[in-house]
């Protein structure tokens, strides 16, 4: 009988296995493959069509040592990463809790703010890049009634990146559901025991909101570090292939495009890559070591 | 049980090995294909041309092309223009690329060397239509000698002046100016002033052009030449940054930037409502003056010389007919660029399009044609006289990435914040040492 179950369960196993067979040859084949060959790829002196010679770690050592420019799209990526990140996150949960609120038009409401995240890519940069406009754009029009005179925004090379965080806070939208959902599923009776208890607004938020949605902040703060170091499109579109002025908005990807695809250093671009992956994962890793002191998964036992 | 779970795992592979088929269907595909054309040969052409205004001319060529042979048809695949070359490159690592594929000049030469495109040596020895083009576009199609791409379409740059604007203060509307100096003295005469701002602007340089077309034009050679040699820092350009920044300080960053919106935003281009008085770009320009102020007085020029007898250097890029390593009918490929960059074709393309094409006669004969307006001849004609005057900037083999490195300094300088000594040098060591690193 015991034998019988044991093979029972090994072949539960085995089906399981076939199951999911699909997936595992996709992540083979799709992205296992390519990701190793792309490490093997970044030793040599690839170009796609007609050499790829080990070259050792002379990528790297250029790199990191001789690019002239590899330094400043670093520093562009971590300014626009150290920024965006923290400001998107804020704002999403501000505009969440407000949203959370009973009101009248409440709807009305959260579609408005929800609907920047429906709409995206190049059309958005199109018209962001009518609104900031210098001369003739909204926002320094409207800046202009209250007396500010507004910068050159994309023209000048300090204030472009901090354009581009704007743009991004313009979309919280997406994060916005995620916390409005996550903010439905605080249980009331705390917030009822808090109040009996003479909690204030901002203790209860504090106290009670806060760690409650812990969870859905370091998903969201992990998600969108990965996705900031990824910034491409914004760039490319609005410097119309360019570098923006004074190469202020050479972000790392663009960069790394730009030798892949301009100059044919697949092999380089490759190198450039892994540095890439390098720098998101021990920041990914930090963040999930860092976890534990600060998310709050219902019902975890506290140590 | 276990039978069953034979079954399941059975049924798992076969699913499996049906998807693997369907990697080898590209094969099938390119057979089914050529049985389908009645024993032709397909010959597989991508373009970025898919616009309600260039996609029926390059198609009519096509059809042209296909009635007139017996042996190949032209299948042409619309790839837009953000995706073509990163497809091409994908489709010829993958070893199953298009047969003729459009373009940029500037890089040619650069993807000879990496082996994309083909050598077009051997069907250049038994029929040579080098002399169809203009021998600048020509050059660039070079590596070590042999060509990888047929030029096929160009541009230049011209000035564009409105008579109305020269008649009001004076200037003689048939003599525009031909001189730096020139230029000056005479937007300083259309200058409109009012208060902080201007109801007429007589010239702004960097409208419609970059600081590098200047350069360009006071030097006469590119900043990098196809041997590596750098020409960055040298008085001749420090003159034109000088040159330049006297026009900003003349006008105030307001001033500009306020036109400069306008201008990207083509309907208000301030040159079509007469507040811009001259005002630079390419020869095509005239289409929209066409279409958004066709009662505008206006004329053509080349680019005034920096100095009296220096020469009215212009700038120039446009497009070439490659074939891509690996292409599986090259000899059909080259019939198809043969006849694409023949007078008729060419003709055909410049008239509909009112494009400048790479080949003379056929430019020529274009800017006669009866069915074009005679402001369009006219603007065409310069155009065409303008061509050897145009220099085009071919990406340099031992530094293809060095505006990224130049550009910087010279924004630097326009805001101020470097001067152009300062900034010419550094970029001179910076563009050398790229140099350097790719040797």
């Amino acid at each position: 009988m015991k034998k019988r179950k044991l093979h029972f369960k090994r072949q539960e196993g085995l089906v399981g296995y076939i199951f999911i067979l699909p997936w595992i040859i996709g992540f083979l084949i799709f992205t296992a493959g390519p990701l190793l060959f792309s490490l093997g790829a970044s030793f040599t002196n690839y170009n796609i069509t007609s050499q790829m010679d080990f070259i050792g770690i002379r990528n790297y050592e250029k790199l990191l040592m001789d690019d002239q420019l590899f330094w400043t799209s670093l520093y562009n990526t971590l300014y626009y990463v150290a920024f965006s990140v923290p400001l998107t996150t804020i704002g999403a949960i501000f505009l969440s809790v407000l949203l959370n609120q009973d009101v009248p038009g409440l709807r009305f409401f959260r579609t408005i703010y929800y609907l920047p995240a429906v709409l995206s890519g190049v059309g958005v940069y199109l018209l962001w890049m009518q609104l900031l406009d210098p001369g003739t754009g909204l926002i320094n029009m409207m800046l202009g009634w209250v007396g500010i005179d507004g910068p050159n925004w994309l023209f000048d090379p300090e204030w472009t990146k901090p354009s581009l965080i704007l743009m991004k806070l313009w979309s919280v939208g997406g994060g916005m559901l995620l916390y409005l959902a996550s903010l439905q599923g605080v249980p009331k009776s705390l917030y009822e025991a808090a109040e009996i208890d003479g909690a204030s607004t901002w203790q209860q938020f504090r106290y009670i909101t806060i760690p409650m949605i812990t969870p859905v902040i370091f998903f969201d703060v992990v998600t969108s570090l990965i996705g900031g170091f990824q910034i491409f499109q914004e760039a490319y579109v609005m410097t119309n292939g360019g570098g923006g002025p004074v190469n202020s908005l050479l972000f790392y990807n663009y960069y790394m495009w730009n030798k892949a695809f301009k100059v044919f250093d697949m092999g380089y671009a490759m190198a450039m890559s892994w540095v890439l992956f390098l720098i998101v994962f021990v920041l990914t890793m930090i963040n999930l070591k860092l976890a534990p002191r600060w998310v709050h998964y219902e019902g975890e036992a506290k140590k | 049980m276990f039978k069953k779970g034979m079954l399941f795992s059975l049924i798992a592979v076969m699913l499996l090995l049906s998807g693997c088929a369907g990697f080898q269907v590209g094969s099938d595909k390119g057979a089914a294909l050529e049985a389908g054309a009645e024993g032709k040969v397909v010959v597989d052409f991508w373009s970025f041309w898919g616009s309600e205004i260039r996609r029926p001319v390059i198609e009519k060529i096509i059809e042209d092309f296909n009635n007139s042979q017996d042996e190949i048809v032209v299948k042409h695949t619309f790839v837009p223009w953000g995706d073509i070359w990163t497809k091409e490159l994908a489709s010829i690592a993958a070893g199953d690329p298009p047969d003729v594929v459009i373009n940029d000049i500037k890089a040619t030469a650069l993807r000879g060397q990496k082996k994309q495109a083909m050598n077009l040596s051997q069907f250049l020895e038994k029929d040579d239509i080098s002399e169809r083009f203009y021998p600048e576009l020509w050059e660039a199609t070079l590596y070590e000698g042999d060509s990888y791409g047929v030029p096929f379409n160009t541009d230049t740059r011209i000035l564009y002046y409105n008579k109305e604007a020269f008649k009001e203060v004076g200037l003689d509307p048939e003599k525009p100016p031909t001189t730096w100096a020139e230029l000056e003295e005479y937007a300083a005469k259309l200058d409109k002033k009012n208060g902080d701002t201007y109801d007429r602007l007589g010239f702004y340089p960097l409208f419609g052009i970059n600081y590098d077309v200047w350069m360009l034009n006071a030097a006469g050679q590119n900043v990098v030449d196809n041997k590596g040699n750098v020409e960055v820092d040298t008085d001749i350009n420090r003159q034109t940054l000088d040159w330049l920044l006297g026009w900003k300080e003349r006008y105030g960053d307001n001033v500009i930037n306020s036109y400069k919106s306008q201008i990207d935003s083509q309907q208000s281009n301030p040159f079509f409502t007469g507040k811009l008085a001259m005002f630079v770009n390419t020869p095509t320009f005239n289409t929209q003056i066409r279409d958004y102020a066709p009662e505008l007085d206006f004329g053509v020029a080349m680019l005034p010389e920096s100095e009296p007898g220096n020469g009215h250097t212009s700038w120039g890029g446009g497009f070439v007919a490659e074939i891509p390593e690996g292409s599986s009918h090259p000899k059909e490929a080259w019939e198809f660029i043969k006849y694409l960059t023949d007078q008729d074709a060419q003709e055909y393309w410049a008239v509909k399009n009112y494009d400048n094409v790479a080949n003379i006669k056929a430019a020529e004969a274009t800017a006669k044609n009866a069915e074009m307006s005679e402001k369009d001849r006219i603007v065409y004609q310069m155009a065409v006289e303008n061509m050897p005057n145009t220099l085009l900037t071919p990406t340099p083999l031992q530094a293809p990435d060095f505006p990224t490195l130049i550009n910087p300094e010279i924004d630097n300088v326009m805001l101020g914040k470097k001067t152009p000594t300062k900034a010419l040098q550094d970029a001179q060591a910076a563009v050398e040492r790229l140099v350097k690193e790719n040797q």
